[in-house]
């Protein structure tokens, strides 16, 4: 390499650096594009991007997969090349098992501090940004033929023989909200799992079918296939409010919740970008945006629920330890398999 | 084919096709087999959760081949033989269940047949439980037959009606003709209609997870560890089970042909009608194929009518509006992406697969049997392992110059070279070597004797191929949903985003559009083919 070359490039860098100073105040300012791995449903994905471009200058390249774990799976392969920037949506269960294998970068945002500590990894390696409450569908012809028109008041009301064959249930194995179910009832009885196997196999007696997508089941107890199922609240306000008189939404008492999370993948090539978009999704902005679009709660106390919509303070919780559920999924799982006989 | 030291070419040839596949066959699935590392296949073993799922593949896997085989030898049968009429008609209804976009069709089957489904419940009151093994056989019985069907199909329209009229003449009846003429000779197809119909109905995920109920089976059970477990060290493991299960069928099916000949086609192919079957025979043959093509229409027809209505079956109100969705936006952009995929990959995989058959068929040269048993194997690899390989293997910093739709391209190519393959080498089967070594004797290199002689013989192989790799890219999500980036979404992930947002509408909208699509690329592939090459398989 010549001298000259060596001052030429000497003279690029510091216009380059003189630029970014002048830019921020505060520090540097994100440019460019990031690449969004999504879970979130299609109708939130365009608006709350479009949105987060608006704000910030930032463009998405936005990948949309209704399924955390396939997400989850594909970050997990793509590791010696990442190809996301961005990790958003889905519960923090999909989120907390990447930073444990150390392909997450942490960041802990500003916007973040008011934030509760059960929402969040300490370290920052997630984030936890909505909220997602578990309630009950019904098809309210078929409560009404069926059942005699009495929606569950508690999760032990689905053991009523009335019951039988007139449930569907989320797959506990292929489905995130089956899971978080089963571990809802362990957490019901005091962590006593004998207990909660015992209320999974007399319900077992109750259940049509489960169903191979959380959303597919909704579909199903919406055509009536059976009277109804356990599902995601802010899900089944979507499905409602297309048919208002077809289906209802109720939460029986001690229901579990889900926290979706975002999350930077390691390795990220626009690492501002990313952290803006971190810093975005928690503002106000973001929360009342994602509320309205898919009725499910903000992690922020001064974001208002969407009309109808259940919150974390107006259902009765269990106490959900989101850590040990994360870490006994698959034995909680196989436990479950073998309990109602279907291994 | 001369030998190899002798044609320099020829060898080329060989080490080209051998190294194609080994880099873009094994080497990925390398990479998915050695996940689970010698420790992890003893503890997966261990736990003993596949023994159920695997004994519940081989009980679906015997029980919907049997059927699919069954009907798709009848649908042949009558497309052939028979003279009955509506033949382009059942011609295209045939291809259809082949364009099965996930998820959705097997939806319409339950919104039809389910516990409240429109025939079942609202025509006669029935509510059946189809959740389970039932279902799955009957849903899988459809899906599968085409596969059965073209291969029988190609197979039956080879051989020579002069064999058939011989029998005739000597005054056998038209039972007796087929069974002792017909049928042996149509063997090969018969083998390779039965195999590769087995290895796609043990890979089939789509309507197991769907219908399945608590019924598991291998690729569902992998499929859950990977998107409820994010465990895919025990996923890779099951996929090695299926592997070794494929691998099983391959070598039943190699010791059930043996070696024999089923030459008819021996010289100039005749031009000979086919002895007529009686009117009754036609008649039998046209109220099966139309008792089928009915459920199928029914199906499909079904998809239509929830595309173009507000809610189908709650609200029949019609709307453009899911069709708007489709057209709006960046929407347009994935099916613009899945009919240049799979058309190129088409194509590509087509002749590639004609050529390696020839190779493989013709040659004489040590490891011909691990050729064939490779370019079997990726029917016997779930779509979402391929994929899983292909990211394990491609996704490196020196390859990020390829545009991401190339390497989208090669895994639809080499995923899809079974059937091709399968039709070309049975095809081959068929046709005596003398007629490839007339034109080496000339003089032509064997090369050349491929292209000029072989290749216009075999252009029911090459459809075969062709339509089969097309419609198959065009309807899968498995292979591409770990390979896809933003800028190379397909249809088929918008489907799944759709039907995951329950929107119901706009996901039937988009796979008719999806289905249209490939119908209008396939009739104007055949039109360009000159009439020659004809939809579906059976040159009736």
């Amino acid at each position: 390499m010549t001298p000259e070359l060596d001052r030429r490039t000497f003279l690029k860098l510091a216009g380059a650096a003189a630029v970014i100073a002048a830019c921020g105040g505060a520090g540097q300012k994100a440019t460019g594009r990031i690449s969004i791995y999504s879970a979130l449903n299609e109708s939130t994905n365009n608006q709350l991007f479009a949105a987060f471009t608006k704000a910030t200058g930032v463009e998405v390249a936005a990948l949309p997969l209704a399924a955390a774990g396939d997400l989850q799976t594909k970050i997990t392969a793509e590791k010696n090349n990442p190809q996301a920037d961005i990790f958003v949506g889905g519960s923090s269960e999909f989120h907390d098992p990447l930073g444990k294998q150390g392909l997450l970068e942490a960041y802990q945002s500003p916007n973040a501090k008011d934030v509760a500590a059960q929402f969040k990894e300490a370290s920052g390696l997630w984030t936890g940004w909505y909220t997602g409450i578990f309630g009950f569908i019904s098809n309210t012809s078929r409560l009404n033929a069926d059942i005699g028109g009495k929606k569950p008041a508690t999760w032990d009301d689905l053991l009523d023989p009335v019951w039988k064959q007139k449930l569907i249930m989320p797959d506990p194995i292929k489905t995130g909200g089956g899971y978080i179910f089963i571990a809802t009832q362990i957490f019901r009885f005091g962590r006593d799992e004998a207990k909660a196997m015992d209320f999974m196999k007399k319900l077992h007696v109750n259940i049509l079918s489960y169903g191979p997508t959380s959303p597919g089941v909704i579909t199903s107890i919406s055509n009536g296939e059976a009277a109804g199922a356990p599902n995601w609240s802010h899900d089944i306000l979507t499905e409602k409010a297309k048919d208002p008189s077809r289906i209802d939404l109720t939460v029986p008492k001690d229901t579990g919740f889900e926290v979706g999370a975002v999350s930077i993948v390691k390795g990220t090539k626009n690492l501002l970008g990313a952290q803006a978009f971190v810093d975005w999704v928690l503002t106000k902005e973001a929360g009342d945006l994602n509320t309205k679009l898919s009725n499910r709660g903000s992690v922020r106390t001064d974001v208002a629920p969407a009309p109808g919509a259940p919150t974390l303070t107006s259902v009765t919780l269990v106490n959900y330890d989101r850590q040990w559920a994360t870490d006994n999924k698959t034995r909680i799982q196989k436990l479950w398999q073998t309990t109602v006989g279907i291994q | 084919m001369r030998s190899l030291q002798r044609e320099p070419a020829l060898l080329l040839a060989l080490l080209a096709v051998t190294a194609l596949v080994l880099l873009f066959v094994v080497y990925p699935q390398l990479q998915v087999v050695l996940t689970p590392g010698p420790g992890g296949y003893v503890q997966y073993l261990q736990e003993g959760t596949w023994i159920r799922p695997l004994r519940n593949s081989i009980q679906l896997t015997l029980l919907s081949t049997t059927t699919a085989v069954l009907l798709g030898f009848v649908y042949a049968y009558a497309m052939v033989y028979s003279n009955m009429r509506w033949k382009p008609f059942f011609r295209l209804v045939g291809i259809l269940p082949l364009l099965s976009p996930p998820f959705v069709v097997a939806a319409a089957y339950t919104l039809l047949f389910g516990a409240r489904g429109v025939i079942t419940y609202g025509i006669f009151g029935q509510s059946p439980n189809i959740y389970g093994l039932n279902g799955v056989w009957g849903v899988q019985t459809i899906a599968f037959f085409p596969f059965a069907y073209q291969l029988i199909a190609d197979a039956l329209s080879r051989s020579d009606p002069r064999m058939e009229q011989a029998a005739r003449n000597l005054g056998a009846g038209s039972w007796r003709v087929f069974r002792t003429v017909t049928l042996p000779l149509s063997r090969p197809g018969l083998g390779a209609a039965i195999l590769t119909t087995a290895i796609y109905i043990l890979e089939d995920f789509g309507n197991p997870q769907l219908i399945g109920g608590n019924f598991y089976v291998l690729p569902t059970e992998a499929y859950s560890l990977i998107s409820s477990f994010g465990e895919y060290t025990s996923a890779s493991a099951v996929s090695t089970i299926l592997l070794l299960l494929a691998l099983g069928l391959y070598l039943a099916k190699v010791r059930l042909d043996g070696g024999r000949s089923f030459v008819t086609i021996s010289g100039r192919a005749s031009s000979m009608p086919r002895p007529p079957v009686s009117a009754a025979v036609s008649r039998a043959c046209f109220v099966a194929c139309l008792s089928l093509a009915g459920i199928i229409l029914l199906v499909y027809g079904s998809l239509v009518v929830s595309a173009l209505t507000l809610r189908f079956p709650n609200n029949l109100q019609i709307t453009g509006e899911h069709f708007q969705y489709v057209l709006s936006g960046t929407n347009g952009d994935a099916l613009r992406n899945t009919l240049v995929f799979s058309g190129v990959a088409a194509a590509i995989s087509a002749v590639f697969a004609l050529f390696a058959g020839w190779l493989v068929q013709r040659g004489k040269w040590p490891g011909r049997g691990a050729l064939d048993l490779l370019l079997i194997l990726p029917a016997a690899i779930p779509g979402i392992f391929f994929g899983l390989g292909y990211l394990l293997a491609f996704n490196q910093r020196w390859l990020d110059f390829v545009d991401r739709g190339f390497l989208i391209i090669i895994a639809f190519v080499f995923w899809n070279i079974p059937v091709g393959y399968q039709a070309a080498v049975a095809g081959l089967r068929q046709i005596d070597r003398s007629i490839d070594e007339a034109a080496t004797s000339l003089g032509a290199s064997s090369l050349r004797g491929f292209r000029d002689v072989v290749l216009p013989m075999l252009g029911g192989s090459l459809r075969v191929g062709f339509v089969t790799t097309f419609v198959r890219s065009v309807t899968t999500l498995s292979l591409v949903i770990f390979l896809f980036t933003a800028p190379t979404t397909t249809a088929t992930i918008r489907i799944y985003q759709l039907v995951g947002d329950l929107n119901w509408g706009a996901a039937t909208a988009y796979t008719v559009a999806d289905i249209g699509m490939a119908i209008i690329a396939l009739l104007v592939f055949a039109v360009l083919a000159r009439g020659r090459i004809a939809l579906g398989a059976a040159r009736a």
